[in-house]
């Protein structure tokens, strides 16, 4: 819960405080307001990539209903942190045993990242949520709706946000250098949009680290912030790779991994992007690109992303000594 | 290094014969060896792992205040070095003014066919030596060792009764200070199965647990003995079978801890695009592990084992012989380790995370981004950081 209202974090103190600051999603925002407005949510899911304002809205709404005392009435629970549905059952309990205060006849409990649940705690959840529906209701978020259960997602009203468009972050990045004193050109916002990827949160990040090396942000600049963040020396696991040298590839695969503690998923993307600076036959890249969104496919239905990006390392070890990029059937 | 760090089957390995516990008979038959040399210029000590085969070797070296000459396994792939033992080796005693003692350890590691030069290289040493050679096997009835059995003494060395490694356990706790129950180092004693080693280290781990009778936390060497024959049946044989479609039925462990082993292990038995396929049967094998947590679909439970099996087994033409020592699975150490190391970032990620409506994962994973912007003082503030933690950013 924001118990530090006067942040100096901006994605903090340039968040959203009323419906009509947010950008984006105008739909969504009418009805929703709409049903605040009623004093009487229903459950609502909000689905949609990072940083398209699931959150914000969510804040907008408590704060609307219950003013003053939103912080008594409202509960912020995230699934990916609170392991396992007994931690998330026995607070909402505790939460729910005691009647709301002030003219709403509920509570409101935000559950955020509501797909890291398994399919148990889904079911219990939903059980939950029926039990405690006098008392409370449940904004969930999430990032796909199809892992959400189906009886959950037919219990809640669903949204689906949309990415920003770049003129709506261009409205958030505007009013915060305003209000900063940073001088931004079109070619430095560029810079900033190409890197955040329609993530909002990212892009006032990325502005932040950048605005305290200088005021005057430039593409150069932005770049060098971009670069910060970029696991390093995915390189040199390509090159090893390339060298036919698997095992040091590996070790300093899962050294990456676990110093800077990224998900497979953001490798990948690096490798990705790494693969067509590679001296290496265009043919080739063609290939292992096309390997590389197999494996990326793998890492989302298999268990252990290490595995996968070993596999993936493994295309590669095959690319560099010349036997195309693999698999398992035996090559020419 | 450091003193704790070392492990306490190194730590207390026997110094003399008198060390030495439940050898007795062996013992006997070497001072014979050494008596009648050069008779038999060869000894060999055989029998299970973690008995005391290296340990009595350096006892022989110690007890003719000798000096040792290990050979490794792996040196008989390396021409130079077995000339550097040779050479010295056959040339007059009267030159040296100290014993010399020449070890061969783990014979078992030489493949008969990979290093066809490396048994024979081993045989010319036993002819030439001027200095008693003591090999080490596991297992000397191999056929491939018909020729070093002629021409060596052959000592058995017994498997370790349970109550001369209760002896030796109780031995190390009272000089190292710790206190276990009588109960838990009996079941320790029992469950090593005669291996010292093993016992020592299980003793070791315990040692540093807070609460000592948690003795199922160690892993199970019973559990280990059966992965390393699956692992040792899948990567040597080339042949697909029924067998081979069943490998892991025997193995009691979590699938999760095989797929570690595996893991661990493919870089062990294979090499170059062999390797690359083997990688790729696991991947597919974990695509399906992924499908059975997420659907609950315990057929692909199918598929997952025979990749497992058949899938790694069948990227080879040919069958393997020769001896592997498989590795217990490092990944998940690491993990530990890490996280350990990464204490500090994770409490500045869990107070960041929760000012700012996100996930700890998640600010984990922008932490490259977050930790220039927390380098703002007034944020370190807000945030309420420790000294600790201020120190480990500024790092």
């Amino acid at each position: 819960m924001s118990e530090h209202y006067n942040s100096e974090v901006w994605t903090e103190k340039y968040r959203p405080r009323k419906f009509e600051e947010m950008v984006g999603q105008v739909e969504i925002i009418k009805r929703v307001r709409a049903l605040t407005n009623s004093m009487n949510i229903p459950h609502l899911l909000f689905a949609g990539p990072a940083g398209t304002g699931k959150s914000t809205l969510a804040l907008i709404v408590v704060k609307s209903l219950f003013g003053e005392s939103w912080r008594e009435n409202y509960l912020e629970l995230n699934a990916s942190d609170e392991r396992g549905i007994d931690v998330v059952r026995q607070k909402v309990k505790d939460f729910a045993r005691t009647k709301a205060l002030g003219d709403v006849p509920f509570k409101v409990i935000f559950l955020d990242e509501a797909d890291a649940l398994t399919r148990e705690a889904q079911q219990a959840l939903r059980r939950t949520m029926e039990n405690f529906t006098s008392t409370c209701r449940f904004i969930l978020s999430c990032n796909y709706s199809s892992k959400i259960l189906d009886p959950i997602q037919s219990r809640t009203v669903v949204f689906r946000f949309q990415l920003l468009e770049k003129k709506d972050i261009k409205k958030r990045i505007d009013l915060i250098a305003e209000s900063e004193g940073l001088s931004i050109n079109a070619d430095a916002f560029d810079a900033l949009y190409e890197a955040s990827e329609g993530d909002c949160r990212r892009v006032i990040n990325l502005l932040q680290a950048t605005a305290s090396i200088s005021p005057n942000i430039t593409p150069d600049l932005v770049n060098t912030i971009v670069s910060k963040a970029r696991p390093s020396d995915i390189k040199i696991v390509l090159d090893y790779a390339l060298s036919g040298d698997f095992v040091s590839s590996k070790e300093k695969l899962l050294d990456i991994m676990l110093k800077e503690s990224i998900s497979g998923q953001d490798v990948i993307k690096a490798i990705q992007k790494e693969v067509w600076n590679l001296p290496i036959d265009n043919a080739l890249k063609v290939r292992l690109t096309e390997k590389t969104g197999e494996i990326e496919f793998r890492l989302v239905e298999g268990a252990d992303e290490f595995i996968q990006l070993e596999s993936l390392i493994a295309a590669f070890v095959m690319a560099g000594i010349g036997n195309g990029v693999g698999g398992l059937k035996e090559s020419g | 290094m450091n003193v704790d760090n070392i492990p306490w089957s190194e730590k207390y390995r026997p110094e003399g014969f008198e060390d030495i516990k439940g050898q007795d008979l062996a013992i006997d038959k070497i001072r014979f060896f050494l008596k009648s040399f050069p008779k038999k210029r060869a000894i060999v000590l055989h029998g299970a792992p973690g008995i005391g085969k290296t340990s009595l070797a350096y006892a022989i070296a110690s007890e003719m205040d000798a000096e040792i000459m290990e050979l490794n396994a792996s040196d008989f792939r390396n021409k130079e070095k077995i000339s550097e033992i040779i050479g010295p080796a056959s040339k007059q005693k009267s030159l040296f003014k100290k014993h010399k003692v020449i070890l061969i350890d783990e014979v078992d590691g030489i493949s008969a066919t990979k290093d066809r030069g490396g048994l024979g290289e081993l045989l010319v040493l036993l002819e030439r030596s001027v200095f008693p050679v003591i090999v080490t096997a596991n297992d000397i009835w191999n056929k491939k060792f018909s020729l070093l059995r002629r021409k060596a003494e052959i000592v058995p060395l017994k498997e370790v009764d349970y109550k001369v490694v209760l002896g030796i356990l109780n031995d190390v706790c009272e000089s190292e200070n710790c206190v276990v129950s009588n109960e838990v180092l009996t079941s320790i004693a029992i469950r090593a199965r005669g291996d010292i080693r093993a016992a020592l280290n299980d003793l070791q781990v315990l040692s540093k647990m807070d609460s000592p009778e948690l003795i199922k936390e160690v892993g199970d060497r019973n559990r280990e003995q059966s992965i390393f024959s699956a692992l040792q049946y899948v990567f040597q044989n080339a042949k697909i079978d029924e067998d081979m479609i069943r490998v892991y039925d025997e193995v009691n462990m979590p699938i999760d801890d095989i797929f570690l082993w595996i893991d661990e292990n493919i870089p062990l038995a294979y090499k170059g695009e062999e390797l690359c396929r083997a990688i790729e049967a696991l991947s597919l094998a974990d695509v399906f592990r992924g499908r059975i947590r997420r659907q609950r679909h315990w057929r692909f439970m199918v598929y997952e084992y025979f990749l497992l099996g058949a899938g790694i087994a069948s990227v080879k033409k040919y069958n393997r012989s020769g001896w592997v020592s498989y590795k217990k699975p490092s990944r998940i150490l690491k993990i530990w380790l890490q996280n350990q190391r990464a204490a500090k970032k994770k409490t500045i990620c869990q107070k960041y995370a929760k000012m700012c409506h996100i996930s700890t994962k998640t600010a984990m994973k922008d932490f490259l981004l977050l930790r220039v912007i927390l380098g703002n003082e007034e944020i370190r503030r807000g945030l309420k950081l420790s000294s600790d933690e201020i120190t480990y950013l500024d790092k």
